[in-house]
């Protein structure tokens, strides 16, 4: 894929920049409440192309690590919930509850990484 | 349906219900649920001004409807009529709208005021004596809910904890959400239901953003579409999730311990609270809201809009709060 300058979290920040420090001022009610929901969905996107792909990466890493064979990431983490599903790994296990964790913290990273500090 | 359209139409079901002329002032559409639309108006009848509320729509129709209790406008009306018969602050049915009065499925009650916002419940100064006063009142209210006569109310689904747990896992499915996380919190769900549960009245969404509160404390229990029948630690676990705390710190939606409501369910009821079974609760009413995550932010551009989309990418904060708790790490 070419790369385009600047890059797309620039762009977004640059967009998030103008509705939060000008048009935000000047709105109250609906669209205020609106535009606000707005430039949170936009840093959500910023931060998933900051950060999906090496966590993708790591996540596949750990699921190779749990399920014993190499694979997509996604492919390879519909096989642990049917692992899980099935019975054939232990909910106990701490490998598996530390890639949970991980997981999910990874996802919150994006889309609510205030949620994490509670 | 014009607002001029919407008082007329309420007028009759005043004048018919509480006396003529049933004139109708300041109609207002408040923010409301997502499939039922509320409206705030004063009316004049028989010789005084009534301050009430109608609410009217259906029920929620995706594929989850027909697997989680949910109640038409008249079963919730006759529930709170049951309520309020003993003593539960729930808001009071003045009408039940019928086909004849044009405005579809729904009641008109009485309007209880006071603040519903969770945060500035939680955070402004005049709500300080109530707020040290909430976490007693959640427990007798409750007490007193679940007392309810089930005879009364025999429309209500019966739910217990594992047709809950398979319930939710069929919903996850129907809209393909595959999270490991997800999986590994159901298996967990359905591993751990609680035995021994009581059979009572339940009232499904008692939380904090459903009471109306005011200086004094908690003045009425509002959004009763959600009743069920089942085991009554539902209720007191789905008031404690982080979601319902709105960012403050104690664990009765943020405002009160769960020791003093616990302590006050077992006063007001006379049955003791088994803090592992309500934490069990807790856990799932955390699986809940994965869930109605999904079914708020999956619906679609055309019919959702941003903030239901947004919605959706919330579903890891209740995911992150169950791994918390069964880690005894909240």
């Amino acid at each position: 894929m070419p790369q385009s300058m600047p890059d797309a979290p620039t762009l977004l920040v640059a967009a998030v920049k103008y509705l939060e420090d000008e048009l935000l001022p000047s709105l109250d009610g609906y669209h205020r409440f609106k535009t606000r929901v707005t430039v949170n969905v936009l840093n959500t996107i910023r931060r998933e192309l900051e950060l999906r792909g090496a966590q993708a990466e790591a996540e596949r890493a750990r699921l190779v690590a749990i399920l014993g064979h190499d694979g997509e990431v996604g492919a390879l983490s519909v096989e642990l919930s049917e692992r899980i599903r099935s019975g054939a790994i232990d909910l106990n296990d701490p490998v598996l509850r530390a890639h949970l964790r991980q997981s999910v913290a990874d996802a919150l990273a994006i889309n609510n990484p205030k949620w994490l500090d509670g | 349906m014009s607002n001029e359209d919407i008082s007329g139409r309420l007028q009759a079901v005043v004048a018919r219900h509480l006396g003529p002329p049933g004139t109708i002032h300041d109609l207002r559409q408040l923010t409301g649920g997502a499939n039922r639309s509320t409206w705030s108006f004063d009316a004049e009848a028989g010789g005084a001004r009534h301050r009430l509320i109608m609410q009217h729509g259906g029920v929620t129709a995706d594929q989850a409807t027909e697997l989680v209790p949910q109640l038409e406008p008249e079963q919730d009306a006759r529930l709170m009529i049951a309520a309020g018969e003993i003593g539960v602050p729930a808001p009071k049915v003045r009408a039940i709208l019928e086909p004849g009065d044009g405005l579809g499925h729904g009641y008109v009650t009485e309007r209880v005021e006071g603040e519903t916002l969770g945060p500035r419940i939680l955070r402004d100064a005049k709500f300080s004596r109530a707020r040290s006063e909430m976490a007693r009142q959640c427990g007798e209210i409750l007490a007193a809910a679940h007392r309810i006569d089930l005879a009364r109310v025999p429309f209500l689904r019966r739910q217990d904890a594992a047709a809950h747990v398979e319930a939710h896992r069929r919903i996850a499915d129907l809209f393909g959400l595959r999270l490991p996380a997800l999986d590994m919190a159901l298996k967990w769900a359905a591993e751990n239901v609680p035995k021994n549960a009581r059979h009572t009245v339940v009232h499904g969404d008692f939380r904090l953003g459903n009471l109306i509160v005011g200086e004094d404390g908690i003045r009425c229990v509002l959004d009763w579409e959600l009743g069920q029948s089942g085991d009554p630690m539902q209720d007191l676990g789905w008031l404690c999730i982080r979601t319902w705390r709105f960012g403050g710190a104690a664990p009765v939606g943020g405002f009160g311990s769960r020791e003093d409501l616990y302590a006050a369910y077992e006063r007001a009821s006379g049955f003791p609270v088994d803090p592992a079974h309500a934490r069990f609760w807790e856990a799932f009413g955390n699986l809940k809201w994965v869930i109605h995550c999904l079914r708020l932010g999956t619906r679609g551009i055309a019919e959702v809009g941003i903030e239901r989309c947004a919605i959706g990418r919330r579903i890891e904060e209740p995911l992150w709060d169950f791994l918390n708790l069964i880690e005894g790490r909240d």
